[in-house]
């Protein structure tokens, strides 16, 4: 009773955070506001039993890419944030088209695959819940042993492109020879 | 019903020990700094001026909540307590006693490690949230060092973790002296299971931990932004950094986060490098020195004092060594750190795969 309970307080502050994020005006102010959305998702990773997710959300959004966007608003220039906030302010205005069809596909999409899926009768829901006693005890080593056999060439390919963005990012910030 | 209670007393216990420990901690640090520098530090307010810091934090809570005009009132008033709260939440993993660990988890050093980096987006908050040139500098330069310093930190407790292959921080306390589950070799040949004390800390089971160790230190003094790395609240260009126009109570709450991860960063390299809650004392012969000073509050009583003198230590070094250059402090980190952490990496993996 007491989960259920935990586990809408944290659904809700998700989804006003969320929308707060996305209505506001105040870039920076909608940036902190994101960080509430994403402790609050952590929140019910851990009840989903996915507390090792829940903490590499924290350690990779807010430690890594929140820090990053408050940089890139705090390190650009004045005029580039204040012509985005005076664009046009209509429902339909031109800017706004484009995102709002692709928006409601995406909402049109969701709530037809949730109503085509029977989740009581979904097999991995079925083998799961059989599961959540092992998921208790050891789920850092289900994780390490799952990446490093069945997903070994995904998580390989990840590293690829990593290593990718950082020697492009290594040269950009590389001191440019002087040619004179 | 009972363990609500419990929760809450336990979280007021690990509070109530923060507030006193930045009490005397800024104590001994006037007065160390005065002993460096060949002055008496406080001497007015009790004898050898030990009430000194009460009267401060009696003078900062009655002083008058200042916020400047033009500051964004929401994220300037947030600030304080979200930094304060992410160290807070640190302690919540660390154990204390063979047994006695606040919230025991099976993920404890990667909860910690999470957990300290949501300071950085406090620090920016405060530092935006002050609409103040100087601030914001700061909180800039504060949250670049505390990026950047993540990953050698981060190395060097992984090369820790493979050596105690888990993330539980009870479990690796346990691993450290005669209450081993498991077996534990001196350098990795000489079995110390019944002989614990020091033998069986971690930087003597595998002794590339040692440089690991000295890795760790170095960048959590640049987690904490202490000097040599405090460029972010250098105060004679920056006045006082991210803090600058902060005032009373909310004032020290962020020097309360400051000391309390201090202790914070002391403990967790206690824990993983030093072993935890283990007496130093081996058992020599019948002499059972380390059977005896094993227990609950020997427990409590080893981690303080080990974390008590690491904190000295890095007082010691902040009025010691001057203050670096950003460069300086960049170099330091990527072409010396980070190579170094990842060598230990690679050492502690071929230690597991070719000695066990």
């Amino acid at each position: 009773m007491v989960e259920q309970i935990v586990f809408y307080v944290f659904a809700a502050i998700a989804i006003l955070s969320g929308v707060y994020v996305v209505a506001s005006q105040n870039l920076v102010r909608s940036v902190f506001m994101f960080f509430v959305t994403l402790l609050s998702v952590a929140g019910l990773y851990v009840f989903a039993l996915a507390d090792f997710v829940a903490l590499t959300q924290i350690v990779i959004y807010v430690g890594g890419v929140l820090v990053m966007l408050l940089f890139v608003f705090m390190l650009s220039s004045k005029d580039s944030l204040d012509n985005i906030v005076n664009l046009k302010k209509e429902a339909l205005s031109a800017n706004r088209i484009p995102a709002t069809i692709i928006t409601i596909a995406l909402l049109v999409i969701l709530i037809y695959a949730i109503l085509l899926a029977d989740f009581e009768q979904l097999d991995w829901i079925k083998s799961n819940k059989l599961l959540i006693e092992k998921a208790q005890t050891s789920n850092v080593h289900n994780i390490g042993v799952n990446i490093m056999g069945r997903f070994l060439l995904p998580f390989e390919l990840i590293s690829i492109l990593l290593m990718m963005t950082l020697v492009g990012a290594a040269h950009l910030a590389r001191k440019e020879p002087n040619n004179d | 019903m009972d363990f609500y209670i419990l929760y809450i007393l336990t979280a007021s216990l690990i509070f109530a020990f923060i507030a006193v420990f930045s009490l005397f901690g800024v104590y001994a640090e006037r007065k160390i700094s005065a002993f460096i520098q060949d002055r008496l530090g406080p001497m007015e307010v009790g004898k050898f001026g030990w009430m000194q810091t009460i009267a401060d934090i009696l003078k900062l809570i009655q002083k008058e909540f200042i916020v400047p005009t033009v500051a964004d009132k929401v994220l300037f008033t947030l600030a304080p307590v979200i930094i304060f709260v992410a160290v807070y939440l640190g302690f919540a993993a660390l154990p204390w006693a063979p047994g006695l660990t606040p919230v025991s988890m099976n993920l404890g050093v990667f909860y910690v490690f999470a957990i300290i980096s949501v300071e950085a987006l406090g620090i920016l908050m405060a530092g935006w949230g002050s609409n103040n040139k100087y601030s914001l500098i700061g909180a800039v330069r504060s949250v670049a060092q505390i990026v950047s310093y993540e990953i050698p930190i981060g190395f060097a407790i992984i090369a820790a973790v493979m050596i105690a292959q888990t993330l539980d921080l009870q479990l690796i306390g346990l691993n450290q002296g005669i209450l081993a589950q498991q077996e534990i070799r001196f350098f990795g040949f000489w079995d110390v299971k019944d002989i614990g004390g020091i033998l069986a800390w971690n930087i003597f089971q595998a002794p590339h931990l040692i440089i690991a160790y000295i890795i760790y230190f170095i960048a959590s003094l640049a987690e904490c932004n202490r000097a040599p790395f405090d460029i972010p609240e250098a105060e004679s260009e920056l006045i006082g950094g991210f803090h600058t126009e902060y005032t009373g109570l909310r004032f020290a709450f962020i020097f309360l986060a400051e000391y309390a991860m201090m202790f914070l960063v002391a403990m967790f390299g206690v824990t993983l490098f030093l072993g935890a809650w283990n007496t130093p004392l081996p058992n020599i012969g019948s002499l059972k020195l380390a059977d005896y000073t094993t227990g609950m509050f020997w427990g409590i009583f080893w981690v303080l004092i080990k974390s008590l003198l690491i904190v000295a230590a890095q007082m010691w070094i902040r009025w010691t060594l001057p203050r670096l250059r950003v460069d300086q402090l960049m170099s330091l980190c990527w072409k010396v750190l980070t190579p170094l952490a990842f060598a230990c990496l690679v050492i502690s993996g071929l230690w597991r795969l070719l000695l066990f």
